[in-house]
């Protein structure tokens, strides 16, 4: 099994973006919910939320292969209706890398939504638009730059996602091997030159993401 | 316009707001100290707050009532609101934020309201491609005005619109409102601590005293010259 | 008692104590992880007949090795095959005098105990009915390097290559056999035997298959060599011998 740097980069980027985007809508609802409303059990969903940022990522992880196995809840009733699996395969590395990546989207997100001043969203709801339209038109592009920030974030924290993925999805080359687990394996190999060509290539990736980032951030606000 | 408040209450940080009042002058005041509660009863009324107790009706038509509990979301209203820093969007510029109700109803041929109407009255007609924080203490206000008139509403509620500026711009603005008053016939609610401002633009005052209104008349009945050109209250 | 004399008391007497205590001494021992209970057991017997403290650092050879090569604190190290002793001993990083052969061990598939999947032969392997197959990493851990060599052997290695989820050491594929989340896995004989959750249903016959030899030396750079050379002549013993025996490995005379 031979090591196709760039497939493995290319893998790790699109299983990043794909993961990323996976928990934008989710992500930004709740972040809404978090910043606008108030109710029961908000501060429990709160801690949960969390969680991920905080607990040891390889207990994540194993919280995701019980859950997302062939005999745990989620992973059974996928393979039973659709036939397919998800552990060991490129969704496990999706769903790890959303996971992992969910905290910091929604406590960015949250700053973001939060930052938005609430008298323009009265004014627009007393212009006529619905909840729905005020949130299009008025909270989400004045809340643009933070979000795409959180985005970027947790596509940065995707990009480099090891603890939970090694133990949802496994080291299996051609197939879940992200550069972070490739560079593990390598290391294990003993072969350390190639893991420094893989590091470097992550070291690119992420400065690529946190450019990105800077660049969004620093749009004037009109 | 009929604007009838019965029984309203909502508990606030240090005392509650309680109002009983029908209101149907074309273009009330609303007075008071800062923290008497004017704008959270503007809040009510427009829909962005829901009252513990009581009913809002404006001509005949149910806002709010809190025993059977029937609430219409403020985009159901009709009643436009101007807040104290005016809040035009800034991420739209002038056109886009005098036509934001347009592009949620199209407007109807109800009041006769149209763009070009508002752009002359208000004189923003060349303003119309500019974005929002470039305009002057003066344009900003005329703008949201504008805005809010677009929408047809049946009741206007103004929050302080002349608090940010000089006098000189407030006597320039003052004459807006009062052809705002008369040109599209929209019934206006209008917040202010200064005497000298409803004196000038009310046909009648209801006064407001932590959360209670204390006393109602024309402006007339309620202030004097002391020392003129201003005005204070009269001692009840 | 005055306050110095009183100090002067209690570091004496603090101090007394460490001595006794390096006598007794701790043994690192970094223990392939197919070895795991066998060794525990024998760490244990060993404790209590000689006072050492036994610390047991269990995972994949290769990481061990390579734990030991950056300069882990071991003072023994039993690996599950030959060839990750050879690179220590190349690096002259073991006491090569000490070096012994001690286990073998056979090779067996396994699947899920509650499953009826059974092989008719290792050929079996290829068929549909075995959609994941886990063992560990196959490059470098030696479960999976012995496992490579038997599949290749038997001319299976192209046809299941792409059904093989590779683990981290031995133990974590027979996890993933017990979990469901793979249909067959190919581990040692002696972790089958530890799990009551998987079945064997294939055994390589003795003389088929590579051979497996698990060497054992005292680490050079190590803090306790005289600790290690004890357990490992405790290994040698007939009770050390007959912990591993009891649970399944093939102890060379």
């Amino acid at each position: 099994m031979n090591f196709e740097v760039w497939q493995v980069a290319w893998f790790t980027a699109w299983v990043a973006a794909a993961g990323t985007l996976l928990i934008l809508p989710p992500g930004v609802a709740l972040a809404w919910l978090l910043a606008r409303k108030d109710w029961r059990g908000k501060t429990l969903v709160e801690a949960l939320v969390t969680l991920p940022l905080v607990v040891p990522p390889v207990a994540t992880g194993l919280v995701l292969l019980k859950l997302l196995g062939r005999r745990g809840l989620l992973g059974g009733w996928f393979e039973r209706v659709f036939g397919i699996e998800i552990v060991f395969t490129w969704r496990a590395v999706v769903i790890a890398a959303a996971v992992m990546s969910f905290p910091l989207l929604v406590r960015t997100a949250r700053l973001a939504l939060e930052g938005v001043n609430p008298r323009y969203e009265q004014v627009a709801r007393t212009l006529g638009a619905g909840p729905w339209r005020t949130f299009c038109t008025i909270t989400l592009p004045l809340a643009a730059r933070g979000l795409a920030a959180g985005a970027v974030l947790a596509f940065a924290r995707a990009l480099g996602e090891f603890g939970a993925t090694i133990m949802v999805a496994g080291f299996i080359p051609g197939r879940t091997a992200t550069l972070s687990l490739s560079i593990y394996h390598l290391v294990l190999l003993g072969r350390d030159d190639a893991a420094w060509v893989l590091l470097a290539l992550s070291v690119m990736l992420a400065f690529g993401a946190v450019w990105l980032g800077e660049v969004l951030l620093r749009k004037k606000p009109s | 316009m009929n604007l009838e408040l019965t029984g309203l209450r909502l508990p606030l940080a240090s005392f509650a707001l309680e109002v009983d009042a029908r209101i149907s002058a074309r273009l009330t005041g609303l007075f008071g100290a800062s923290g008497a509660g004017k704008t959270v009863l503007l809040e009510v009324i427009a829909g962005l707050r829901r009252p513990t107790a009581g009913r809002v009706v404006l001509d005949a038509a149910v806002l709010s009532d809190a025993d059977t509990g029937r609430f219409l979301a403020p985009e159901g209203r009709q009643v436009g609101y101007v807040p104290q820093d005016q809040a035009l969007f800034p991420h739209l510029n002038v056109r886009q934020n005098l036509c934001y109700s347009h592009a949620a109803a199209p407007p109807g041929p109800r009041t006769g309201i149209s763009y070009q109407h508002v752009l002359e009255v208000l004189d923003i007609a060349g303003l119309a491609d500019r974005p929002v924080g470039s305009l002057s203490g003066g344009e900003r206000q005329r703008v949201a005005f504008g805005r809010a008139v677009l929408a047809s509403p049946q009741l206007l509620l103004l929050d302080e619109p002349l608090a940010g500026l000089d006098a000189e711009l407030k006597e320039r603005v003052i004459p807006y409102l009062l052809t705002m008053r008369d040109e599209f016939g929209i019934p206006m609610l209008y917040v202010s601590h200064n005497p000298n401002e409803i004196v000038a633009l009310c046909d009648e005052v209801l006064l407001l005293d932590r959360g209670r209104c204390v006393r109602r008349g024309a402006p007339a009945e309620l202030f004097t010259t002391s020392p003129a050109p201003h005005y204070a209250l009269k001692p009840a | 008692m005055n306050h110095l004399r009183r100090f002067s008391a209690v570091l004496a007497a603090a101090v007394s104590i460490v001595p006794a205590r390096l006598a007794a001494g701790e043994v690192t021992v970094f223990a392939a992880a197919s070895l795991s209970d066998a060794i525990r057991e024998v760490s244990a017997t060993f404790e209590k007949t000689t006072g050492d403290t036994v610390r047991l650092n269990l995972g994949a050879s290769s990481i061990l090795a390579r734990q030991i090569q950056e300069g882990a604190p071991a003072d023994l190290f039993f690996s599950a095959d030959e060839a990750k002793m050879d690179g220590l001993a190349q690096a002259g990083l073991i006491d090569a005098s000490t070096r012994r052969s001690l286990l073998s061990n056979s090779l067996v598939v396994v699947v899920a105990a509650d499953r009826g999947l059974t092989l008719a032969s290792v050929h079996d392997l290829a068929t549909p009915a075995v959609g994941r197959i886990a063992l560990a990493e196959t490059q470098t851990v030696p479960a999976g390097i012995y496992a490579r060599q038997y599949l290749e052997q038997a001319g299976l290695w192209d046809a299941v290559v792409a059904k093989i989820v590779p683990t981290e050491n031995v133990r974590a594929a027979l996890a993933a056999v017990e979990s469901g989340n793979v249909d067959a896995g190919i581990v040692y004989k002696t972790d089958a035997l530890i799990s009551r959750k998987v079945r064997v249903v294939w055994e390589v016959p003795r003389g088929e298959g590579p051979h497996i030899s698990y060497p054992v030396a005292v680490v050079s750079g190590g803090g306790n060599r005289d600790g290690a050379k004890r357990f490992l002549a405790f290994l040698l013993t007939p009770t050390g011998r007959a912990v591993f025996v009891r649970y399944g490995f093939i102890v060379e005379p």
